[in-house]
């Protein structure tokens, strides 16, 4: 079956490292990004991103969503090496525009900042069962009503993939030329829109009073479907992670 | 005219699991039922008939051309499909514009798609609901609406996904009509069906599909003598053959009349 998860099952080191490790990384990775503004230093760690999304075998599943984010990326620099307010040392100008060192370089670091967010997004999402993520982040004393919304937009995407998928197959077979043109497509689905979020709309009435009726928001403590799996490594993972982060607040603090 | 030839008809959605595993048949003007068991690879097999999918080894010829050189949306003057599931099918947010949607698609213009989008909705009886939310109707509706949205297309070829689904009494007498009406305009019909008994007493040829293969073809009088291979594929006879079977009735029946009528002279005698 098409899966309806971002998930992708795959062997590799990385699906192998504890969920909330995992996230723990996500967290680190984002603070001394801004902890330490130092483009050398932010180019490092969104390699570091770079490289554990390669060895988690899921590096291919980040690049529709980093084609996505171009347009912002796109955006940031020309407006910042356009109108930085520390703009001073002209870098080059092609005919009217002229681009500063200075708005560049923080142009490039917000780049790689918000590259940097996505891809250790996707190292946590596309090598983590949700599932047992959620659980996990329940059993640390989330609240189940937030692990469940979590699942949900989790979903959103695959779900969204797959509605989009079959309305084109809807469409093609009553006669509607989609293949290939990618604006044809996209000018299709926009008035489908309207019907797909009011469906979801229901759907999610329709699962709250399923999960209700199955004493979701019962009072008792609940007890757990699965087993915490072991992981091996977990604590010297999380140890270091939290040694960077200390070390990189030092850093600041003394520079 | 209306043939569709299928050659040695291999598929598969993922590498490695195979759904059809090498389907030989010819689909000409008879009206057909495809019966089998769920995951049996029906809906599949006809969405390959469609274009919507293309063989992973195989061929599918209509008219003499391998569906391969067509795209579905070029196909769709001829073949029309119902969906299994109509939430598939339906996406615009009234039922005028979602029956007229594949008509004008094909080229009709606005009055003459209008105008058979109606009269489709007539033979459903729906053609009160116009400006209706497709989703406010209810499944059995929402069916009869997609059934309606192919039937405006007037294609040679029809094909329904289970359009018994959730209907009752009424709305399997609507259909019987639909199709008949169908049937003597000289369309082809190809229909997808759980329920034994519509097959039996609708349709003339029945083909019965078991784990990617045809397990039994032929008139639907002769498929359904055979419980043995029936049983194989986990189906079971039309309810009126059991009933004479365990009556110790010589003969086959289909129908409710044909046992009747056996009855009765039965008893006369
Ligand atoms: N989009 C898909 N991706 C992967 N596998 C699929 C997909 N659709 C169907 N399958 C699988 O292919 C097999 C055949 O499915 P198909 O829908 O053709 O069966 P069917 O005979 O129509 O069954 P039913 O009577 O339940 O409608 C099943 O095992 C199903 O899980
Ligand atoms: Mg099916």
């Amino acid at each position: 079956m098409s899966t309806m998860t971002l998930y992708v099952d795959k062997k590799s080191f990385i699906h192998h490292v504890a969920p909330l490790t995992k996230l723990l990384y996500v967290m680190v990775s984002i603070a001394i990004t801004y902890i330490i503004p130092k483009l050398e230093f932010v180019l490092f760690v969104t390699l570091t991103s770079l490289l554990i999304l390669a060895i988690g075998k899921v590096f291919r599943k980040i690049l529709p969503i980093l084609a996505l984010s171009i347009l912002l990326i796109i955006s940031i620099i020309i407006v910042q090496g356009f109108f930085h307010p520390e703009n001073q040392t002209v870098l080059y100008s092609i005919g009217f525009i002229t681009f500063y060192k200075e708005g560049l370089t923080f142009a490039a670091l917000l780049t790689l900042r918000v590259l940097n967010m996505i891809m250790s997004f996707g190292i946590l999402i596309l090598t983590t069962k949700h599932d047992e993520l959620v659980e996990d982040l329940i059993k640390k004393g989330m609240s189940p009503k937030i692990g469940y919304v979590l699942l949900s937009v989790l979903q959103l995407i695959p779900q969204m993939r797959a509605t989009m998928g079959k309305i084109t197959d809807a469409q093609r077979s009553r006669g509607m030329e989609t293949e290939g043109n990618l604006l044809v497509r996209v000018k299709a689905f926009f008035p489908l829109i309207v019907p797909v979020v009011l469906n979801s709309l229901h759907n999610t009435r329709e699962r709250a009073i399923a999960l209700e009726v199955r004493g979701f928001n019962t009072k008792m403590k609940k007890t757990f479907l699965n087993l915490s799996k072991e992981y091996q490594y977990t604590k010297t993972i999380q140890s270091i992670l939290w040694a960077i982060l200390i070390v990189t607040i030092a850093w600041r603090i003394l520079s | 005219m209306n043939t569709i030839q299928v050659n040695n008809l291999h598929f598969s959605y993922t590498p490695g699991s195979s759904v059809l595993n090498g389907i030989d048949l010819e689909l000409d003007q008879q009206t057909t039922a495809i019966v089998g068991q769920n995951g049996a690879g029906k809906s599949t097999f006809v969405k390959l008939l469609k274009g919507l999918l293309y063989p992973t080894k195989g061929e599918i010829l209509f008219k003499g051309k391998n569906t391969r050189d067509y795209t579905a949306a070029s196909l769709a003057k001829d073949i029309g499909l119902v969906f299994q599931n109509p939430n598939d099918q339906i996406f615009k947010n009234n039922v005028i514009s979602e029956v007229m949607f594949g008509p004008l698609n094909i080229g009709q213009d606005d009055q003459e798609a209008r105008h058979n989008a109606i009269s489709a909705l007539k033979k459903v009886q729906l053609d009160d609901k116009l400006d209706t939310n497709p989703y406010d109707l209810s499944l059995s509706e929402r069916k009869m609406i997609s059934i309606a949205s192919i039937l405006a297309m007037n294609t040679n070829i029809v094909i329904f996904d289970e359009p018994t689904m959730g209907q009752d009494f009424a709305g399997k007498e609507k259909l019987k009509e639909i199709i008949w009406d169908l049937r003597d305009q000289g369309k082809l019909i190809i229909c997808i069906l759980h329920d034994m008994d519509f097959a039996a007493e609708v349709f003339e040829r029945t083909i019965v599909f078991n784990q990617g293969n045809v397990l039994a073809d032929g008139p639907s009088r002769e498929v359904f003598k055979q419980k043995n291979i029936l049983q194989q594929a986990h189906l079971e006879q039309p309810s009126i053959t059991q009933i004479a079977n365990e009556l110790g009735l010589d003969g086959n029946y289909l129908t409710d009349e044909e046992l009747i009528q056996a009855l009765k002279e039965k008893m006369t005698s």
